[in-house]
């Protein structure tokens, strides 16, 4: 069963080509990372597939779903690359109303809110408005706002920006937690040995095409690292 | 147990309605209508008393109803100006700071999210308007004996010229900034009100602001009919039931204008 899967799909910005017949598709319970230079079409990806744009030709499929079905985004955890998170709300406060917004019971909501605060380290920062947060900790309030309700798909856009090192290797281990369950993942990022270690699969784009994609040990040549991968596919 | 979409949007809802309390706006609200209750107990005061001009005594309740009738209509139309203000910035904001994108991530239609912003600022202008038109209507009963049936009614009016003014102000700040939506907000209600009440008081207009007069929402023919028993002397044309009708048809229609531009938008790039 795929997680999502997009065909033959193209996206124009007035004159400018962000997308130009991009084929993705990704298998349930995998993880891959999508890698491409600035303004390769990643996050335009990301767009298409939680229905904030629309395809100009092709096919974008969520679980199964047009992406504009609201009911698609079912069981979806999202880390956006520019994080804008309501500053006038208490932590506790967003991660509340978005635990609602994921379907969680009254019941569930609280130990569930709970169980993502002490994941990601922020339980005793629970009272604290958001806008007194630094950007590391308000990093880790979007990973947790993703975390709610155990989703089965996780899309992750740079995730480890803002993040000290300890950071980096909590998310790491957050998102290979998810992994373990089950949880399908999607990474964009630019911090090749990040994906490197989280997904068993890349995609790289370039230019609004996927340059090349499969698992990673078969993409990489003898004595290539996925950074040496990555940039003789991008030259190439 | 609730179904998903009915909660999902309670939920919204009340999100909205703590944001909208959480800004800057809501103390000049409440500050602006603390003075407008002072007025009104001030401008209704004479009421109870006896009054003489040049020596002749005249009838109080005309006089009350008369500045009841205005101070109802302007009332009426400010909730409604401040449902638009509300609205113009209040979903538009959302999405231009990105905090909407969390949320449209999740299960939630845009029309949901559209409405349910909206839901959230209307009912700060609503409160806001039922508490300023109940105390001028109790004070005029109280005081001069009006009637309280027409105030209910243009409670009525104020409540979906208020929809109608929020919806299509909102579906217009997702094209204008704020300060534009706002003046539009403006410009529009008054334009509409002084149209409708030049129309009621006999006046011959020409072409476009006849059809406003005939065809658009009517904000101010609809108080001003509603609000007819208050100020026999003069005599209106309408009838109430049809003019609330056409208000809530305007109103219906900028809850559609909303709900289809929100899902055809594109968010950010």
């Amino acid at each position: 069963m795929l997680a999502l899967e997009l065909l033959a799909v193209w996206k124009r910005y007035g004159t400018r080509r962000a997308l130009a017949g991009v084929n993705l598709e990704v298998p349930a319970g995998s993880a891959i990372g999508l890698l491409g230079p600035n303004g390769a079409g990643k996050t335009t990806t990301l767009r298409l597939l939680l229905g904030f744009t629309r395809a100009d030709e092709g096919s974008v499929r969520l679980r199964g779903l047009d992406p504009s079905d609201p009911t698609s985004r079912i069981g979806v955890g999202y880390l956006p690359e520019r994080l804008a998170l309501p500053g006038r709300m208490t932590v506790c406060g967003f991660l509340r109303l978005h635990g609602a917004l994921a379907g969680l019971g009254e019941g569930d909501l609280d130990r569930e809110t709970d169980a993502v605060l002490r994941q990601t380290g922020i339980a005793d920062r629970a009272g604290d408005r958001i806008a007194g947060l630094s950007k590391g900790l308000a990093q880790r309030v979007g990973f947790a706002q993703a975390f709610l309700g155990r989703p089965e798909l996780l899309l992750l856009d740079e995730p480890t920006s803002g993040l000290d090192p300890i950071g980096v290797r909590d998310a790491r281990d957050w998102i290979g937690s998810a992994r373990e369950r089950g949880c399908t993942v999607l990474v964009s990022s630019h911090v090749l040995s990040e994906v490197e270690r989280i997904c068993d699969r890349v995609a790289i784009m370039h230019q609004g095409r996927i340059a090349a994609s499969g698992p990673i040990d078969q993409l990489l040549r003898p004595g290539e690292d996925l950074e040496d991968a990555f940039v003789r596919v991008v030259r190439e | 147990m609730m179904p998903y979409p009915v909660r999902v949007f309670r939920v919204l809802t009340f999100e909205s309605l703590l944001d909208g309390v959480r800004r800057r706006i809501v103390p000049v609200i409440v500050a602006i209508s603390l003075l407008s209750l002072l007025a009104i107990d001030s401008c209704t005061s004479c009421a109870s008393s006896p009054l003489t001009v040049n020596g002749q005594p005249v009838d109080a309740t005309a006089i009350a109803g008369w500045s009841g009738a205005l101070m109802f209509t302007a009332l009426a139309l400010w909730t409604m100006v401040l449902a638009g203000a509300l609205a113009s910035d209040h979903l538009a904001q959302t999405l231009v700071d990105g905090s909407a994108t969390l949320t449209l991530a999740r299960p939630v239609g845009r029309g949901a999210y559209a409405l349910a912003r909206l839901t959230g600022c209307l009912t700060i202008a609503l409160v806001t308007g039922a508490v300023l038109l109940s105390a001028t209507a109790l004070l005029m009963h109280a005081r001069a004996g009006v009637p309280l049936g027409p105030a209910a009614w243009g409670l009525v009016v104020c409540a979906v010229g208020a929809i109608c003014v929020g919806a299509f102000a909102t579906a217009a700040s997702l094209f204008l900034p704020q300060i534009a939506t706002t003046l539009l907000v403006l410009v529009a209600v008054g334009w509409i009100a002084l149209v409708n009440l030049l129309a009621q008081f006999g006046a011959e207009l020409p072409g476009v602001h006849s059809a406003i007069d005939r065809f658009g929402p009517p904000l101010g023919s609809a108080l001003v009919v509603v609000l007819a028993p208050w100020i026999p002397s003069v005599s209106v044309t309408g009838e109430p039931a049809a003019l609330i009708l056409r208000v809530a048809v305007w109103a219906g229609a900028g809850l559609a204008l909303l709900v289809l531009t929100i899902r055809r938008i594109e968010f950010g790039r």
